[in-house]
């Protein structure tokens, strides 16, 4: 948040905290300072411009989730925690059968029998209940840094409406998915190659263009554009398709493709293994087809109008 | 008593093309934007929103935001609504799926590098769908602790209890009560159980209206911003202002006295009252925001988003408190938007920030 002179930071009483700030999703790569989002503090403050005195927000604030935020930082305890329980109080029932000289068989003949068991029932499932926890823990698996050239290269006759939804696309995807390389291939060309990409063998320092017609004939292309379907590789180096990209950096690690309609196709390149979500994947599903709508009425209109000269 | 309202504003056609009919758009070039803009029952929508991918891998990926949303987003102008939406399709649960969410590292434990994948092999499941198994120890909790205490009073002999048995019932006790909350401590941990379906409450009647005053390119990115917004997030009702003009989208409770004509007053009379446009802090509320909002909100609604769209580098106008409009996200579950959705929300509103100008044409390598 901007903090600047001027302004007056007001802590606002009733909110001390809370989920009001995004929490900084940007990784702190340099590129992505854009938004300029500093990591949130332990008090989102509330800036009121001392001199603005109608117009303010009156609505409610979120009040402050402490357990919520108290899971979130204890993540490992609070995995293994029913484990802990379920565990001790196991133990516990068996000693305490022990020590009152009770025999430790388990029937149900006796009152002390029954709520034995019933306790002995309510630690296995918390047991259970902490595997299935550790089971799902999220793994960390590392970003891959793609080695290439930065480029940014878009059709320099598009207008200036398709240029800002190509470019918002661009910012959308580089900053809330973990792709680095985007190429957006339509109606037999090329129209934007934009990230990281391979250095090309060819002139030293560029990067590799793009080569649309070889492309839409490799199997990958023929094979989205026959079912119009999005592709998800999640891990290229196991495909041997990687070789009809050869404008991606040599060691990206996700790739979407995308099928725009029935002409075009956007190359989508992460740095991580299976680093686009389900969710990614159903957002791209959707910006894919608003960008469709978009490339097919400028194709449209150019159509025409080169129709109209002729 | 659910009534179906709609009010379509679109402007006039574009030249050459076909008209836009009410209710209905046949622009020639692509079907995808029939979709978001129109309100008929589209079937095709199933299809697409299978978001299918063929990763390597031959996991059965749980929709778990398309389950229950089928149908919910696909505004209808029969009058044959059912209140409480049942998902067209439904994952398939067995016990071997796996599950792939991420979380972009925030807290103290990942650093900048890395990003946390999640990859659930196992999970205990009946097969029952629509049956939540995360909830189960809970249910084991409430049955067990009642057949301790029914033991204590009728199984056993009151007068004679032994210290062994008070020890025991105590112990049980405790671990029911730490089982029923079991399940509300695993909801805040990340990678926890699929999203409940998005179920719509009642007393709230669909409504699609947009200013009259807004360009077409804009009305048509609204249409799909919303279209998009209430399919793929939790998300029952949106709200989006552009400088003062508003479209409404979803199911919203207007009171029975504004009619059809007066509906956009309405709503900006109720932002009015709130002061929604001072807004400069993004807004989420994961229980139910109760006072201030009130006649706002849709009957039901149990978490809120709002997004300000802020022109950045319009220091100026930011230091005045106002902001270049607003993103208003109703859902009736809590604790609806996770961070990556919450990171999407802001993407989408981005679109409309204007912040177009932000790289000047020279440092963009033009070519072909």
């Amino acid at each position: 948040m901007f903090l600047s002179a001027p302004t007056k930071k007001t802590f606002l009483p009733s909110m001390e905290a809370g989920i009001a700030l995004l929490r900084d999703f940007l990784p702190s790569d340099s590129r992505r300072l854009r938004l300029r989002r500093r990591p949130s503090p332990a008090f989102p403050r509330s800036i009121r411009a001392s001199s603005s005195p109608l117009g303010q927000y009156r609505g409610p604030q979120p009040k402050r989730d402490l357990v919520a935020d108290w899971v979130a930082d204890n993540d490992g305890f609070v995995r293994s925690l029913p484990i802990y329980v379920g565990g001790s109080s196991l133990l516990a029932v068996l000693f305490n059968r022990t020590v009152s000289g009770i025999a430790p068989v388990a029937d149900a003949s006796s009152a002390q029998s029954r709520a034995d068991l019933l306790t002995l029932g309510l630690a296995v499932t918390n047991v259970l209940a902490g595997l299935v926890w550790l089971s799902i823990r999220p793994k960390p698996i590392s970003v891959v840094e793609p080695l290439g050239v930065e480029c940014r290269r878009i059709r320099s006759d598009l207008p200036e409406s398709v240029v800002s939804e190509l470019l918002w696309v661009w910012e959308s995807l580089s900053t809330v998915t973990c792709c680095r390389s985007l190429a957006i291939i339509y109606d037999g060309h090329c129209i934007m190659q934009i990230g990281m990409a391979a250095k090309s063998s060819a002139n030293d320092g560029e990067a590799e263009d793009v080569d649309a017609n070889k492309l839409m004939q490799g199997s990958l292309y023929q094979g989205i554009i026959n079912s119009r379907a999005q592709s998800y590789l999640a891990n290229l180096s196991l495909y041997p398709g990687r070789s009809e990209l050869p404008f991606l950096p040599f060691n990206t690690q996700a790739v979407i493709l995308q099928p725009l309609g029935d002409k075009g196709v956007a190359v989508i390149g992460g740095d991580t293994i299976r680093g686009f979500t389900t969710s990614d994947q159903t957002w791209i599903t959707y910006i894919g087809e608003k960008l469709d709508a978009a490339l097919a009425k400028y194709v449209n209109d150019s159509s025409i109008l080169m129709q109209e000269r002729v | 008593m659910i009534r179906t309202g709609t009010s379509i504003h679109l402007s006039s056609p574009l030249p050459g093309r076909s008209r836009l009919a009410p209710g209905r758009e046949t622009l020639p070039q692509s079907a995808n934007q029939c979709r978001w803009m129109s309100t008929k029952r589209t079937r095709s929508s199933s299809t697409v929103d299978d978001g299918s991918s063929r990763g390597h891998l031959p996991w059965k990926r749980t929709l778990r935001k398309q389950r229950g949303r089928g149908k919910s987003a696909i505004f209808s102008l029969n009058a044959s609504i059912r209140p409480h939406l049942s998902p067209p399709f439904r994952a398939e649960r067995n016990t071997k799926r796996s599950r792939i969410s991420a979380r972009l590292g925030s807290d103290s434990e990942t650093t900048s590098n890395e990003r946390q994948l999640n990859l659930s092999v196992l999970r205990f499941t009946f097969g029952i769908s629509g049956l939540d198994e995360s909830y189960l120890p809970r249910w084991i909790g409430y049955g067990f602790g009642s057949l301790l205490l029914l033991n204590h009073f009728v199984g056993s002999d009151l007068a004679n209890i032994t210290p062994a048995q008070l020890r025991t019932e105590v112990l049980g006790l405790s671990l029911a009560a730490f089982s029923i909350i079991l399940p509300y401590l695993g909801k805040f941990l990340p990678g926890a159980g699929p999203g409940n379906q998005v179920t719509l409450p009642e007393g709230n009647e669909q409504l699609f209206v947009m200013s009259e005053s807004l360009s077409d390119t804009l009305k048509e990115n609204l249409a799909w911003a919303t279209y998009v917004l209430l399919r793929n997030t939790n998300t029952i009702a949106v709200l989006i202002s552009i400088r003062g003009e508003l479209c409404i989208r979803g199911y919203w409770r207007t009171p029975d006295d504004v009619s059809k004509g007066h509906v956009l007053d309405w709503f900006e009379e109720q932002i009015q009252k709130i002061g929604l446009s001072d807004l400069k802090d993004t807004l989420y509320f994961t229980q139910s925001p109760d006072f201030g909002f009130r006649e706002l909100l849709p009957n039901g609604t149990r978490s809120l988003l709002v997004q300000p769209l802020l022109q950045v580098s319009d220091q100026e106008e930011y230091e005045m408190g106002r902001n270049e409009g607003f993103v208003v996200l109703f859902s009736s579950m809590s604790y609806a938007y996770s961070d990556k959705d919450r990171a999407w929300i802001k993407a989408v509103a981005n679109k409309f920030t204007g912040r177009k100008g932000r790289n000047p044409p020279d440092a963009v390598e033009m070519y072909f």
